[in-house]
């Protein structure tokens, strides 16, 4: 099942077979239900065809039979109204607006803005549709970006503009907005050799300052710990339109593990548009386990999560392979972890001049 | 006067000066603040002694108002409805340390606490220079007496000045006290409002009044009509006494035989345990007990302490009496619980008197539990010795560690560790009543470890822990079935008009949907006090969600013990047990509703707030559980049994109390002559305490 943009009509349609589902339920004397993918672990396979996981066979039936369940198929008709207003006004809204939205909405209101999110997650899955069609954003921004790379993007008042994301921005870089696909920005021409995606505001300023993206010819590309949708899906654009590598440079611990597994083979919340969002070909730089002992890095203890966390991602089939496997039993052997800052032990150069080129030698891109 | 008689009085003179100030922590006076709350302590203990003794109902008001800011001067005013104190007798209970007639007698009261209304008298002298004023009515005087007392600490004695008559209106009796002093008026856990609203929880039958310095009232109404247990005095028990004591007694004693002392100078010795306590002492039965040696009184406290032994055993003692013990009983710690704490849920037990060396005690507790209070805080432990509220050191008191050697989290609260004080949204109450109340300090504030009374304590937790349980596992049922009518009348026909306004279709017909996602029978009860007819309505309402027809029988609880009666109960019925009432319902054929309704009349707001429903039938009945048959034979078989037994009982106490009179005599006049009591005595009060456990339907909570 592979997710495509849809348009108008065929939104609605999918939205209305949702309806349909519950509707046709009654009229058979059973109780409504809505019928979805497991979205945990246990159900995620790897798509050989899209290079991605994506969310196996396994369904589950939310069923009315239970207070919750009921709320939930309640609030979703709420929300298909609500969507299929704002696409007959042309009009848009932000997830959290969508969550105030629905305080009128007596017996469908939300509890929390988790919730809404989910539930917006879940339609999404359900008629194979993008929150993009269903004129829902998020409230997260994207990140920033810079780097020798040319594109231009559609502003408010619908007009192009071209920008250079190192000559045309100031030091906090591009900002890549919410959206980013082929409607709103457009790649133009690039001169480097490859991206490299940052986990710290802090490591992202560093490179910046030290002027790594114009030495080592690549484009920077903070994350903001976990990425947002729009960062993943423009990383995804770069490297595919322009074939170009991606690295990516975390802290050494059990999260940063889980923020690569979601940009190189999809998260396990949003597995249902893997191959939108997620970039197979990109590389896990560092820190590794192995990091932390060659460059004696100052290092925190594992917490009891951290250790839980490692031994979850054990049995991740996104971290199945040998040299994860590995990394992940060093680092519960050695009990530690260790920031992408504590490498300034050595001082405010040592990573663009020492750290960084040696590991990109490792790969082949120095 | 002889020098050495005259070098003993000056010391006493130089002690009783002395004495105050050095020990003014263990007599309540060492910080500000605690000197006020000790204050109000010894002035309201005073007032519901003196009610109880002469069987009056107290009206107790307590008014704290602001001299002098700057050098912390607060005025007290403590007022009550007792019998007053004869114009004779006020400088000796104002004017004299220690003075009291309650040290001797073996029973429970509440002066056995403190220092007395004298250290109240003192401490506002030192700290004002002011005497106490006090005007005091007896009922056969027409006029009140008032008089200013002040004291010559050299000599123990009231200095009287101002004295004057002053007329009270229609006030028959009564004690005022108005008194200044240095200290301090603080509000919280430790605090003048809070242990007036603890004592007014441990005293159902007090209406308490108080005035804080801000001139804000804080009530207190009485619950209960009823006056606490007349408490009588009892001769002491051979396992508690000591050797002292036991010498004095034998060396005061005038009786000819050593058997006759011992019946009748002992509680709990039969004729023969007399003479075996001889036997085993090696004391000749005839000898008089004036005339015992040392070591002959050594050795019969050795009889008495069970280290000698009468082939093999100690010499078989009869428990002292318990009637010494004036309990508070369950449904007045319910009522007290109700009115100062507003919550749904309170348990109580009252644990059958037992004994410990020799002394007789009880204890009870309580257990109030619901939303009004903090969920993430330790409940609050209300903490009590012979209806005395204890506020300082809850950590090192006995009571407290009985609480903490409970694992709460059984019951449905949360406990780090299953150790500790509980926390969650609910107050503890424990009461130890008890003739001789043993305290780890001169503080009397926390009461001394004690594995028997420790014992009790945990068996009485873990028993309301039990109800607590099944409350809160009934509520989440309760829950549950709410959330089920949500589903069915709310949610799913919301989910049809919206699916149905989507699809611009006809909205469907719900009722096989309904049925599917129910597919049970349903049963909603409420309980609910009617304010206009002052009586708790009952209703029941059956619903059938399934597909067949369904026939039960409906049996409820109710409080026919507490003296409830049912009134419009327009089903009829029948008694299945006492306090258990049944309906056999008719058919119930499938979406069909019944309701059962009635009301319950002769109780009081608080008394009953839960219902259980129970069925009999095939098919499980959400909001109701299956009526366990074994159970009901076994509560059954348990009434006859106690009717029995209560018949048996009474036929004994008569032969007994016949008995009883003629030793007893001389110790009833003792207690009789030391208080004065007015015309008006109201005897009819002696609480009918003789209900043993039995198993209920709920824990023993009714």
């Amino acid at each position: 099942m592979v997710a495509v943009r849809k348009s108008v009509e065929e939104t609605k349609v999918a939205l209305h077979g949702v309806v349909r589902e519950m509707y046709d339920r009654i009229i058979k004397g059973d109780p409504p239900t809505m019928t979805l993918p497991v979205r945990t672990k246990n159900n995620i396979a790897f798509d050989p065809k899209l290079g991605v996981y994506k969310y196996g066979k396994k369904q589950t039936i939310r069923d009315a039979t239970s207070l919750g369940s009921a709320k939930q198929l309640l609030r979703a008709l709420h929300v298909i109204e609500f969507i299929e207003a704002m696409i007959d006004d042309g009009k848009s809204s932000t997830l959290r607006e969508m969550y105030y939205i629905s305080e009128g909405w007596g017996l469908g209101k939300f509890q929390s803005q988790n919730e809404s999110n989910n539930l917006a997650e879940d339609l999404e899955i359900v008629t194979r549709c993008l929150r993009e069609d269903f004129k829902l954003r998020p409230e997260e921004d994207g990140s920033r970006m810079i780097g020798n790379i040319t594109l231009r993007e559609r502003n408010r008042k619908g007009q192009w503009m071209r920008i250079n994301a190192r000559d045309d921005v100031g030091d906090s870089g591009y900002g890549v907005p919410y959206n980013v696909e082929k409607e709103k920005i457009e790649f133009l021409e690039h001169d480097v050799k490859f991206i490299m995606a940052i986990e710290t505001g802090g490591m992202f300023d560093r490179l910046v300052e030290n002027g790594f993206d114009e030495d080592f010819d690549c484009a920077l590309l903070h994350l903001k710990g976990q990425p947002a949708r729009s960062t993943r899906r423009i990383m995804k654009r770069m490297s595919e339109e322009w074939d170009l590598p991606v690295v990516v440079f975390l802290d050494g611990d059990p999260w940063s593990f889980r923020i690569f597994a979601s940009i190189a083979y999809g998260a396990i919340k949003t597995a249902h548009i893997s191959e939108y969002l997620a970039t197979p070909s990109s590389t896990y730089l560092g820190i590794t386990a192995d990091d932390i002992l060659a460059y004696d890095l100052p290092s925190d203890d594992l917490s009891k999560k951290d250790v839980e966390a490692l031994n979850a991602e054990l049995t991740d089939p996104r971290f199945a392979d040998g040299w994860w496997q590995e990394q992940i039993n060093m680092m519960l052997e050695i009990g530690k972890k260790a920031e992408q800052q504590s490498l300034a032990k050595y001082g405010l150069d040592f990573v663009t001049d020492t750290y960084l080129p040696e590991k990109l030698a490792e790969l082949g891109l120095n | 006067m002889s020098i050495a008689e005259k070098m003993a009085a000056n010391q006493k003179q130089v002690a009783i000066s002395e004495f105050f100030e050095k020990n003014k922590h263990f007599l309540g006076f060492d910080t500000l603040t605690r000197a006020l709350i000790t204050a109000v302590k010894e002035a309201v203990d005073n007032a519901l002694d003196a009610c109880e003794e002469a069987r009056i109902l107290p009206d107790i008001v307590v008014q704290i108002t602001k001299v002098d800011n700057k050098k912390d001067i607060l005025q007290l005013d403590v007022e009550d409805n007792g019998p007053g104190i004869p114009r004779a007798s006020i400088e000796k209970v104002f004017g004299q340390l220690l003075f009291g007639s309650r040290f001797h007698a073996i029973r429970q009261s509440r002066g056995q606490q403190g220092i007395g209304i004298t250290g109240v008298v003192m401490y506002s002298q030192l700290t004002t220079g002011d005497p106490t004023h006090v005007e005091s009515k007896i009922a056969k005087e027409a006029t009140a007496v008032a008089v200013d007392i002040g004291l010559d600490t050299r000599k123990n004695k009231a200095v009287k000045s101002n004295q004057d008559r002053v007329d009270w209106g229609e006030k028959v009796h009564g004690l005022k006290i108005r008194t200044s002093m240095k200290a301090k008026y603080q509000k919280g856990r430790k605090s003048v409002w809070q242990y007036l609203r603890m004592t007014s929880i441990v005293n159902p039958h007090a209406d308490i009044l108080f005035i804080d310095p801000d001139g804000q009232e804080h009530h207190w109404p009485r619950v209960t009509e009823k006056l606490p247990g007349r408490v009588e005095a009892i001769k002491p028990h051979p396992n508690g006494i000591e050797l002292g004591q036991l010498q004095r007694l034998c060396g005061e004693s005038s009786e000819s035989r050593m058997t006759t002392f011992l019946r009748r100078n002992f509680s709990g010795v039969s004729g023969r345990a007399a003479k075996e306590l001889c036997q085993v002492a090696e004391l000749e039965e005839k000898l008089k007990p004036k005339s015992l040696k040392p070591d002959q009184v050594r050795a019969l406290l050795e009889a008495f302490q069970g280290e000698r032994m009468l082939r093999g055993n100690p010499v078989k003692l009869l428990n002292p009496p318990t009637s010494c013990l004036s309990p508070i009983e369950e449904l007045l710690i319910k009522k007290g619980l109700s009115k100062t704490i507003d919550s749904k849920f309170v348990t109580t037990m009252t644990r059958a008197p037992s004994v410990t060396q020799g002394n007789p005690f009880q204890i009870e507790v309580g257990l109030i539990f619901g939303e009004g209070m903090a969920a993430d805080k330790p409940v609050e432990i209300l903490r009590f010795a012979n209806r005395v509220p204890l506020m300082y050191q809850q950590g090192g008191c006995l009571l407290t560690k009985a609480i903490e050697s409970v694992d709460w989290r059984q019951y449905g609260l949360d406990q780090a560790g299953g150790r500790g004080v509980p926390k969650g949204p609910a107050a503890i109450l424990v009461h130890l009543a008890s003739t001789n109340v043993q305290f780890t300090s001169e503080a009397k504030e926390a009461l001394s470890d004690n594995e028997v009374v420790m014992e009790e304590g945990r068996k009485a937790m873990l028993e309301m822990g039990r109800g607590l349980r099944k409350h809160l596992e009934k509520k989440k049922k309760m829950g549950k079935t709410r959330e089920k009518f949500e589903l069915i009348n709310d949610i799913i026909p919301a989910i049809a008009e919206k699916a149905a306004s989507l699809l611009e279709l006809p909205v469907p017909d719900l009722a096989a949907s309904i049925t599917k996602i129910m597919s049970a029978v349903i049963a909603e009860t409420t309980t609910t006090w009617n304010k206009e007819t002052k009586q708790t309505d009952v209703s029941i309402l059956l619903y059938n969600y399934t597909s067949r027809a369904r026939s039960y029988t409906i049996l409820v609880t109710w409080p026919e013990k507490q003296g409830g009666k049912m009134i419009g109960n327009e089903l009829g019925g029948r008694k299945e047990a006492t306090g258990v009432w049944a309906w056999k319902l008719e058919t119930l054929q499938p979406g069909v509703q019944t309701v059962i309704t009635y009301s319950l009349s002769d109780i009081e707001k608080g008394d009953w707030n839960e219902t259980d429903v129970f069925y009999r039938g095939s098919q499980e009945v959400i909001g109701a559980t299956k009526m366990d048959e074994k159970l009901l034979d076994e509560i059954r078989r348990q009434e006859q049994a106690f009717l029995e037994d209560n018949e048996m009982d009474e036929e004994d106490a008569r032969e007994l109390s016949e008995e009883d009179e003629k030793e007893s005599l001389s110790i009833q006049e003792e207690v009789v002559s030391e208080s004065d009591i007015p015309a008006d005595t109201q005897d009819d009060s002696k609480t009918d305490s003789g209900e043993t456990k039995q198993t209920t339907l709920f824990g023993g909570d009714y």
